[in-house]
Order: structure tokens, then C-alpha cells, then sequence
């Protein structure tokens, strides 16, 4: 039977091939659809929590409310070693804050020190993201805005003047050796970076630290993994919050232009089913008079109809593969040299600014499985639904009045 | 002859109803569904302009010179009152206010607790600002009431203050000098987010004048009344406003939230290709699948002596008609869905997770665009689609051999 | 920062220490004319000039610091502190001239300026508060006062202070124990609330630079458990000369 439905439908070469482009366009339409949605998630998540935020903060109980130099995180070194063993934890950098003065004559100037895992910080997508200025000898970066502010250029000679843990005045002269650009807008206007031992040593810490950034292996749990983090042994009873709670401001917004996007999807599903569905249900009227002659021949209306609905099932299925073959290569494509937005959309921007961070725009589209299952059930199911309903009505007409059509 | 083409083609059309029936609405429903998006898309700058409007950050801001590099609290506007006549005297305008702020310490005995103290017009203040709207606890500042202090939750708890009482203000003067001045809690603000209560302190722009002896203000907004017309405003209010003092958008006083609003639009327009895209495609393959049927159809018209161009001709304008009809429906449907959307909007407040703080900054609703566009946005799609579908029929159409009609088999 | 306002602070809570005292007079049973006394207790704070050494010591619950500096004032704008111990430190000073506030850091040979915006921020997190750099309020001018009770251990007298209204000020209340010598025992300070929020302590009452008065001096706040700050004065000269180039950057980075 279903040999026969295959024949049947190549002996139409023109009605099949266009169904089957039908079919496979929308498909592919859907999946680069859907690779675009989950570039956007990804890249919105990596804008909030790449540089700067992470997904998961570990503090001292009392650090975020009132920032106090002395609310530390003892053992930092091996706290952090154990949290990178964590299976679901793919990074761990530990963070000195400290609010200091700084001059390079006399004029002092409100700044913020950041004592960083320089080597780590500096990888992709970290804060500090492209810079490779080896930081050796009391040689510090700092953020452009900060240095225009100050007339400090590369090369020049600042003090440093803060407060100890343990209350101690800590001071001391430093170079800059770069100024930096990056994706957080803080770190550039105000804040000047050191390797996180040197910040240690100026301000009087052993093995301390103010903040820990941890990275997720998959950031949809980081809720989760802080839940589990927050007040354990593993982080000796700090507090850990996830992103969400500790950058809520934005977050509103954030989730409400997701969903707006998951909604399109919808739309976007519901287009294409709605063009498979008026194209199987255009063809299979149009049979008419071929199904009429068919019945005149003898064949049962029941067996008409299945033939029809194998038809629109292998049609169905093949354009759905097609599809995902071409939607799929697409999106592959795309994912290995990244799409120029700029392009694209004919001169939209290159280089956003969100949430106080730069950051270039190229989209690199991902698909998951789900996304291709969905695709491929959806215009499965409307194609074989499309057709069902013209084929019994068909198959329950006479067979001279079908022969007219 | 072409009278013919013309009168064959409404004939065609009418004489097969229920392919015409398909082809219309397989015509309305796509144009729906792509304007839906449409209004979807027109609506999200609605959404970025709540933000504005209900954040305090305003559409516009006239700000000193100097500010948009250090972000220093204490530059005080040339001439806010000329600032703020000339803000209002422009049309689109929906409301102005004007601000002070300082750096103050707020001291409740050994409590102290550093703040961005705003002074603000309590008249106009809760029009820009969502989060002063409602008082948890206490109420609002009013104008001619000195010494009041409004705060987020997270204040007064650190201060271990409530409504009531009074805590030790203390800024440091033009000159340097150290200046303090007793302010009473009126109200606490509770958003649900403790940074964004963090973010709460305000008293009446006298008050902060008084205490820090710098006088005027730090910045006149404005919100209006369509976000839109933003840049156009912006250069007239820039012509008016006191030398020195410039005008920057929301853009460019909140560069994060602006940097997410394009890079939606950006891909919203990206978006609507692709469902536009799949509208046509949809049309087309059903119009097609019509057209194949047709070839005895057409072959007969051409033994006829009906020419190639003037099948064309018949092939469009029956797209044409059937994209007309299709767009008229399509506007019979999708006018009160639209018109539901944008004014009753879509209320995502159960898909908004599990944050604790849903809707602080934002009602989670997005209201879809209405306006005449939607006539003429239809009419190009439909009509647009039908015909960018009717190509290769056509085209198909006007080769057709005679002698096909006349076999037997398909 | 909280380095350079601990400084300031302790120039005014020294001199707030030094007002603290009374006369030296002979011990009295019967109840003070606290009009007076008070007066003498503000007047007491004032002298045209002076140069002290004082050792601080901190105590928070997580770390303890101490410090010696030395200490020139010239009426209430000027105060010149260069810190003598610990060793890490010595040879830091301070100057501070009408509102100008600098730091001279021996280590890196360097004078920096701290600019307004960091006088008020850096205080959080430091024992010492706003209004201990403000112009010290008067217990006469800002405060109703009577006798309350008489204490037999120590013996001496309670005396009441209630702010009076419109005062700028983070107490509501005063309790001032006062010996019979006329010299200050315990200050209990309350907000505006009416909450006890810290208490002052005075002993090891001595005679320093002719005058007597207590010159260990222990500040305890109610809410934040293990947290202390003590001063004790080593040696004193009230309305000492001091040459008019003592307040200056020159002299503040050229040692003393």
C-alpha cells in the first residue's frame, strides 16, 4: 500500500515537488527561526553574566549590603580549587573589591580596586576579554573613562591609597600599563586592575577575597546550583546567589522581550502549518477528478482515503527531512562564520551597548533537538491533517459528480 | 479581448468556489499572523518607552555640561527654571520634572548609611517614577511639607529607622564645608527587589538645597507623550535650553537599556522577514497546487487562441483578486485582534518565572501597535504575496501546449 | 579612607574628651549648678591650641589595630596628626586646613588630597561618624538639662540632657554621670528614637597639662556586639604655641 502511495506520488512529479517544497521551506524557515531565538537567549546571557556577573556570586554574608573591606572570604585558594572539581561548575574566579584613592599628582580621585585572576579573566567573553598586557611588578590597567578623567596615559606613575582589612593604611605606587575598554561600564570609569595577589598584598589580605564568580556548566540551572552552593561547607557557609537575584533591574525587561520572542514563535509555527495546511488542502482538492475516476475504477472510499493520507505522511515526511536538511545546513553554516548583524538588517549597529557593557554583534544561530522534533511533528501532523479532511470528503462523493470536477 | 481576460478571471474565480474559498483564506491567515508580528514588533518600543516613562530615567534629559563624562551629582544646570519653561513649552510633551541630587550620609545614632539622595518636585515625581507611586508604609512627600524623607526599605532597615523619625542628614557643601540637617521618614517604599529599594531616597529639591548649598538643579526630565518623536524634540528643546546645557536621550543617559532595545528591533526586523517569508511562501505553493490542476483548464483557453501574455494577464489578475478578497478578510479578522492587543495587551505574568520581584520595573504586558498602518500593511502583503505567487503560474500558464489538453491521462 | 576620618575624628573626640573634664575642684555633696557645669564642660573643649599624644586601639569583631599619633590643633580648623606607631605606618600624617583634607604617605613619598566626595563615603564602616567631624554640638547651647538622680558607686551625679527642638543632632538624649570632682564618669548617648545607641566611658582620671581630668576614654555602641574603640591620652599641652608654618603641606610632608 505504501508502494503504491509512493508511486502515486511521483507520478504527479509537479504537485509532489511542490508540496514537498512547501513543506521543506516552511521547515527550514522554522529552524532558522528557532536557531536565531536560541542565539538570542544565549547571547543575552552571555552580555548579563559573561564579563561581569557570572552566573553564580559567592560573598561574605554581610559584603553586599555594606561593602566593607573587612567581610571576607577566608581561604579563598582552596575554596576556589574545590568549586572548579565541581562537575557543574565550569569556572571559578575569585574578586578583591576595594575603594581607594588614587593620584598621579596631587589631586586624588575615587576608585575602585579590582584585584582579578588576570589569566582567567582574560579568556573570551570574561571582563576582561581580548587584553594580553602581562601584569608583572605593580604594573596595573585601567578603565579608559577613568584614566581620561585623570589625564593618565599608559606608562605614567599613580598612588594607590586605600583601607586594609584589618583597617591598616594601605598605600603604594603602581604603572599603568594599559588602559582598557570593556564590556562593563563600571570597571571603565572607575576602576583600576591588578592581579589579584598584588590587590591581596596592598590591602593587608592573606588568603582572602571579597567575591568568588562562578560559571555553570549549564546556565539554565544556576538557580539550582546557587540554591545548593548557599551556606555549605563547600563554599565554608557564604552566602551564593544566583544572577537573577543579584542584577533584578534588568531582568523584567529581559524576560518579558524573551517571551515576546518564544511567542513569535508560536506565530511563526502557526505560519508555516498554516501555508503546508492551504497547500495539501489546495492539492488534494484539486484531485478531484483523479479520485473520482478511482473510485469509478472500483477502489473503496476507506482505501482512498489511506491512500491519501500515506501520500501526505511520505510527503509530510520527506519535505520535513529536506527541511531540517537545509534549515539545518543553514543554521550550521552560520553558526562557523557568525552572520554580520550590520548586514544583515542593512546597517543596524555592530557594537551594542547593553547594560553598560560593548559588545560586537555577530549572531551565531544553534539549534537544538527539540527544535528540529518540533518543526518536523508540527508540519508532519498539519499535512496529514490537511489532507484528511478534502480526501473523505472525496471519497464519499459520487463518482460521476467527481469525474465532472 | 481583454475585457474577456478580465471578466473570465472573476468568472474562474467565482466558479470554483471552494478553491477560492482556500485561496482567500489561506491568504487572511497569513496576512493575520504576519501583522500580528507587525504590531508585535511596533510594540516593543512601547515597552522600551515604559521603561523610560516609569524608571525615571524619562525619554529626555536636559543635563550640565560635563555630566555625561563624570556622572558627578553635584553639577547644577546653567538655569534649571529656563530648562524646565522651555521643556514645557514644547508640544509632545507629556510630563517634566526637575532634580537635585547629592551624596549624603543618613545617621540614625551608630547607623549610617551612604546615599544618592534625590531632591525632587513631589507633584510630579510619582508621573515619572513607578516605584513612589505606592507607600508601603507611611506616604508620599508633599510640596510646602520641609524636611521629609521618603526611602526604600533596605535604608531603613540598615538604619533601623521607620516612619516617623529622624535621621541626621549630611552633605558636603560647595566650599567643602560639611553640612548637616535633620530630615523626618514620611514614607518607606517597598518594591520587592532589595536594590532597587536601595536605590529610594527622596526629599523636596528645597530640602536638598538647603542642606547641601548647591543650588538649582541637576537635571530637567521629560517624558512624552510618544517616544518616537524623541530626536525630533530633542533638537528643538536643545535650541532652548540655557547655553551649557545639553540634551541627551534616553540612549544615551541609560546606554544599557537603549543597547538592548536595538538589538531587539534589529532582530525583530530580521524576524519579520522570515515570517513574511513564510507567509509568501505559504500563499504561493497553494496557489501553485491551483494552477497545476489547471492545466486542461488553460490548455483549452490557449487551442482557444488565448495568447501567453494574455493568460499572464489572466493568471494576475486573478491573483489580484483573490489577493484583494484575501486582504479584506484578513482586516475583517485581524482589526479587532489587533485592536485587543494593543489596548488590552498580552499579560505574561505567569510566564515571568519565578523571581520574586516580577513586574518591578515593568507591568509584564506588551501592548501591540494600532494605528492606520495596519490598512496599508495588509493590502501590500496580501496583495504582494499573491502576485509574487501568481509569477511561475503565470509564467506556467502561458506555455502551455494546446495539445495537452486534449490527452486523456494527466 | 576611613584612615584619614579616623584622624579627624579623634582630633574632635579628643577634644571632646578634653571638654569632658571639669575644674579641679574639691568633692562636692551637693547637687552641681548644672548650667554651669555644663558650661564648663563645653568650655572645657576649647583650647586656642594644643598638641597632644594619644594611642587608639579598635576593636572589631574581627580584627583589633592600634595606633599612636601625634596630634597639633589650632583653634577648630586646623589639626595637623602624624602617626607615631605601629612601624608600618609611622610617619603618616594628616592635614587638614578649613574644609581641605590631605594625606602625606611616607612610603611612597606622596601628598594626595581627598576630594569632597570621599569625606563623607569613606566614613561608613569607621567607629567614627559625621557628626564627629562636625562642629561639636554644645551640651548648654543644644541640650535642656537638670539633675536626675545622685549615684552613690561611683558617687556622683546624673544629669539629664534632652535635645532641644531644632537642633541638628543624632541624639535625643544625653545621661552624663558626673563625679564629685566634677569630671565626667559615663556619657550614655540615645537616638532619636530613644534607643540607648552608645556609651562613653572615662577613667584613669590624671593630670595632664595642668589640668585633671579622665584620660582613658572607651566608646561602646549598643548594636554591634565586640566592637570598641578606646583612647588614651599619653601627654597633653593645652593653649601651647605653635609656630603658625606647623599647618602647612610643606611642613606636613617635610616631617616634623
Amino acid at each position: 500500500m505504501s508502494r503504491i502511495a509512493w508511486r502515486n506520488l511521483w507520478r504527479n512529479p509537479r504537485r509532489t515537488a511542490l508540496a514537498l517544497a512547501a513543506i521543506g521551506l516552511s521547515v527550514a524557515l522554522v529552524l532558522v527561526y528557532d536557531g536565531m531565538l536560541r542565539w538570542e537567549s544565549d547571547w543575552l546571557l552571555d552580555t548579563i553574566t559573561g564579563p561581569m556577573l557570572g552566573h553564580v556570586q559567592v560573598h561574605a554574608p554581610e559584603w553586599r549590603r555594606t561593602r566593607s573591606m573587612d567581610r571576607i572570604l577566608p581561604g579563598v585558594s582552596s575554596t576556589v580549587q574545590g568549586l572548579r572539581r565541581d562537575p557543574e561548575i565550569a569556572g571559578a574566579n575569585p574578586r578583591v573589591w576595594a575603594p581607594a584613592l588614587a593620584a598621579v599628582g596631587e589631586e586624588g580621585f575615587a576608585v575602585v580596586v579590582l584585584g582579578l585572576d588576570i589569566e582567567e579573566e582574560s579568556r573570551l567573553a570574561r571582563l576582561l576579554n581580548g587584553v594580553s598586557v602581562p601584569l608583572t611588578a605593580h604594573r596595573v590597567l585601567m578603565g579608559r573613562q577613568l584614566a581620561e578623567q585623570m589625564s593618565v596615559q599608559p606608562g605614567a606613575e599613580i598612588a594607590l591609597v586605600g583601607q586594609g582589612v584589618d583597617g591598616s593604611l594601605a598605600n603604594d605606587l603602581y604603572t599603568v600599563a594599559a588602559l582598557i575598554e570593556t564590556p562593563v561600564d563600571l570597571v571603565n570609569r572607575l576602576a583600576v586592575v591588578m592581579p589579584l595577589a598584588d590587590a591581596q598584598s596592598l590591602f593587608a589580605m592573606s588568603d582572602e577575597a571579597h567575591e568568588i564568580v562562578i560559571y555553570a556548566r549549564d546556565p539554565a540551572r544556576a538557580g539550582a546550583l546557587a540554591a545548593r552552593l548557599n551556606g555549605s561547607p563547600a563554599i565554608g557557609g557564604a552566602e551564593a546567589l544566583d544572577w537573577h537575584t543579584l542584577a533584578p533591574a534588568m531582568v523584567d525587561l529581559i524576560k518579558l522581550v524573551e517571551i515576546a520572542w518564544v511567542f513569535v514563535l508560536v506565530l511563526v509555527l502557526v505560519a508555516a502549518a498554516a501555508g503546508v495546511a492551504n497547500t495539501m488542502l489546495m492539492a488534494t482538492f484539486e484531485r478531484t477528478h483523479e479520485l473520482g475516476m478511482l473510485l469509478a475504477l472500483g477502489t473503496g472510499p476507506s482505501r482512498i482515503v489511506r491512500m491519501i493520507l500515506l501520500e501526505s505522511l511520505a510527503l509530510g515526511l520527506t519535505g520535513a527531512l529536506l527541511g531540517t536538511a537545509l534549515g539545518g545546513a543553514l543554521v550550521a553554516w552560520a553558526h562557523e562564520t557568525g552572520i554580520d548583524y550590520a548586514t544583515l538588517t542593512g546597517g543596524g549597529p555592530s557594537q551594542l551597548a547593553v547594560f553598560g557593557m560593548n559588545w560586537s554583534l555577530r549572531i551565531y544561530p544553534r539549534l537544538a533537538w527539540i527544535d528540529i522534533a518540533r518543526a518536523v511533528v508540527a508540519v508532519l501532523v498539519t499535512s496529514v491533517v490537511a489532507s484528511a479532511w478534502p480526501a473523505t470528503r472525496a471519497a464519499r462523493l459520487q463518482p460521476a459528480r467527481a469525474l465532472k470536477d | 479581448m481583454a475585457w474577456i481576460a478580465s471578466r473570465y478571471a472573476v468568472r474562474s474565480v467565482g466558479r470554483n468556489l471552494r478553491r477560492t474559498a482556500l485561496s482567500v483564506v489561506g491568504i487572511a491567515v497569513g496576512c493575520v499572523l504576519a501583522l500580528f508580528m507587525e504590531s508585535l514588533n511596533r510594540g516593543r518600543s512601547e515597552l522600551f518607552a515604559r521603561v523610560g516613562a516609569s524608571s525615571g530615567i524619562g525619554h529626555l534629559r536636559v543635563v550640565p555640561a560635563g555630566w555625561r563624562a563624570r556622572r558627578d551629582p553635584r553639577l547644577r544646570l546653567a538655569d534649571w527654571q529656563a530648562d524646565v519653561a522651555a521643556a514645557r513649552s514644547l508640544s509632545g510633551v507629556a510630563v517634566v520634572t526637575a532634580r537635585a541630587r547629592a551624596q549624603v550620609l543618613l545617621a540614625m545614632g551608630t547607623h549610617v548609611v551612604p546615599v544618592e539622595l534625590a531632591g525632587v518636585d513631589p507633584d510630579v515625581e510619582p508621573r515619572t517614577f513607578r516605584y513612589v507611586q505606592h507607600m508601603q508604609q507611611g506616604r508620599y512627600l508633599k510640596t510646602g511639607d520641609a524636611g521629609g524623607l521618603v526611602i526604600g526599605q533596605t535604608i531603613a532597615e540598615r538604619l533601623s529607622a521607620g516612619v516617623d523619625d529622624d535621621v541626621v542628614a549630611t552633605a558636603v557643601g560647595p566650599d567643602g564645608q560639611i553640612q548637616s540637617a535633620m530630615l523626618r521618614i514620611v514614607g518607606i517604599v517597598t518594591t520587592g527587589s532589595e536594590d532597587a529599594d536601595a536605590g529610594v531616597c527622596q526629599v523636596a529639591r528645597p530640602d536638598l538645597e538647603r542642606l547641601t548649598g548647591l543650588p538649582g538643579a541637576g537635571e530637567v526630565t521629560l517624558v512624552l507623550d510618544e517616544f518616537r518623536h524623541a530626536e525630533a524634540i530633542r533638537g528643538e528643546l536643545a535650541s532652548r535650553v540655557s547655553r551649557g546645557d545639553e540634551v541627551l536621550t534616553l540612549a544615551e543617559v541609560a546606554p544599557e537599556i537603549q543597547g538592548h532595545f536595538e538589538q531587539d528591533a534589529a532582530s525583530a526586523r530580521f524576524v519579520s522577514a522570515i515570517i513574511l517569508l513564510i507567509v509568501l511562501l505559504g500563499v504561493a505553493s497553494a496557489q501553485l497546487a491551483a494552477v497545476l490542476e489547471r492545466r486542461r483548464e488553460f490548455a483549452v483557453l490557449s487551442a482557444l487562441g488565448m495568447s501567453g501574455a494574455r493568460m499572464v494577464r489572466l493568471v494576475v489578475q486573478e491573483a489580484l483578486l483573490l489577493g484583494v478578497a484575501g486582504a479584506l478578510v484578513a482586516l475583517a479578522v485581524g482589526l479587532p485582534i489587533i485592536w485587543r492587543f494593543a489596548h488590552v495587551g498580552l499579560d505574561f505574568r505567569r510566564y515571568m518565572g519565578t523571581f520574586a520581584f516580577q513586574g518591578v520595573l515593568l507591568d509584564p504586558v506588551i501592548y501591540g501597535d494600532f494605528g492606520p498602518w495596519i490598512v496599508s500593511y495588509v493590502t501590500l502583503v496580501a496583495i504582494g504575496a499573491t502576485l509574487a505567487a501568481s509569477l511561475y503560474p503565470a509564467w506556467y500558464a502561458s506555455r502551455t501546449d494546446p495539445a495537452v489538453a486534449l490527452r486523456v491521462a494527466q | 579612607m576611613a584612615r584619614i576620618c579616623r584622624k579627624a575624628g579623634v582630633l574632635v573626640l579628643m577634644l571632646a574628651a578634653f571638654g569632658a573634664s571639669g575644674l579641679r575642684s574639691a568633692a562636692q555633696v551637693k547637687p552641681p549648678d548644672v548650667e554651669a557645669l555644663l558650661a564648663r564642660l563645653d568650655d572645657l573643649y576649647r583650647s586656642k591650641s594644643s598638641i597632644a599624644r594619644i594611642d587608639i586601639h579598635v576593636t572589631t569583631p574581627r580584627s583589633t589595630r592600634s595606633l599612636r599619633l601625634k596630634a597639633w590643633t589650632r583653634g577648630e580648623d586646623e589639626a595637623l596628626i602624624v602617626i607615631e606607631a605601629p612601624p608600618r605606618e609611622e610617619g603618616t600624617a594628616t592635614l587638614r586646613v578649613g574644609p581641605n583634607l590631605w594625606n602625606y604617605l611616607p612610603r611612597i613619598a606622596r601628598t594626595i588630597r581627598v576630594p569632597p566626595s570621599m569625606m563623607l563615603g569613606s566614613w561608613m564602616g569607621t567607629d567614627f561618624t559625621n557628626d564627629d567631624l562636625v562642629k561639636e554640638s554644645s551640651l548648654r547651647k543644644d541640650f535642656n538639662s537638670r539633675i536626675d538622680r545622685r549615684s552613690d558607686a561611683p558617687p556622683g551625679w546624673w544629669i539629664r540632657l534632652d535635645v532641644k527642638p531644632g537642633v541638628v543632632g543624632r541624639w535625643a538624649r544625653i545621661d552624663i554621670l558626673v563625679s564629685d570632682e566634677e569630671l565626667p564618669v559615663e556619657e550614655r548617648h540615645f537616638d532619636r528614637k530613644g534607643r540607648l545607641a552608645r556609651t562613653m566611658v572615662f577613667d584613669e582620671t590624671k593630670t595632664l597639662g595642668g589640668r585633671r581630668l579622665p584620660v582613658h576614654l572607651t566608646l561602646t555602641p549598643t548594636d554591634t556586639a565586640g566592637q570598641r574603640t578606646e583612647l588614651r591620652y599619653l601627654d597633653v599641652q593645652f593653649n601651647a604655641p605653635i609656630p603658625d608654618d606647623t599647618f602647612s603641606l610643606l611642613r606636613l610632608e617635610r616631617g616634623r
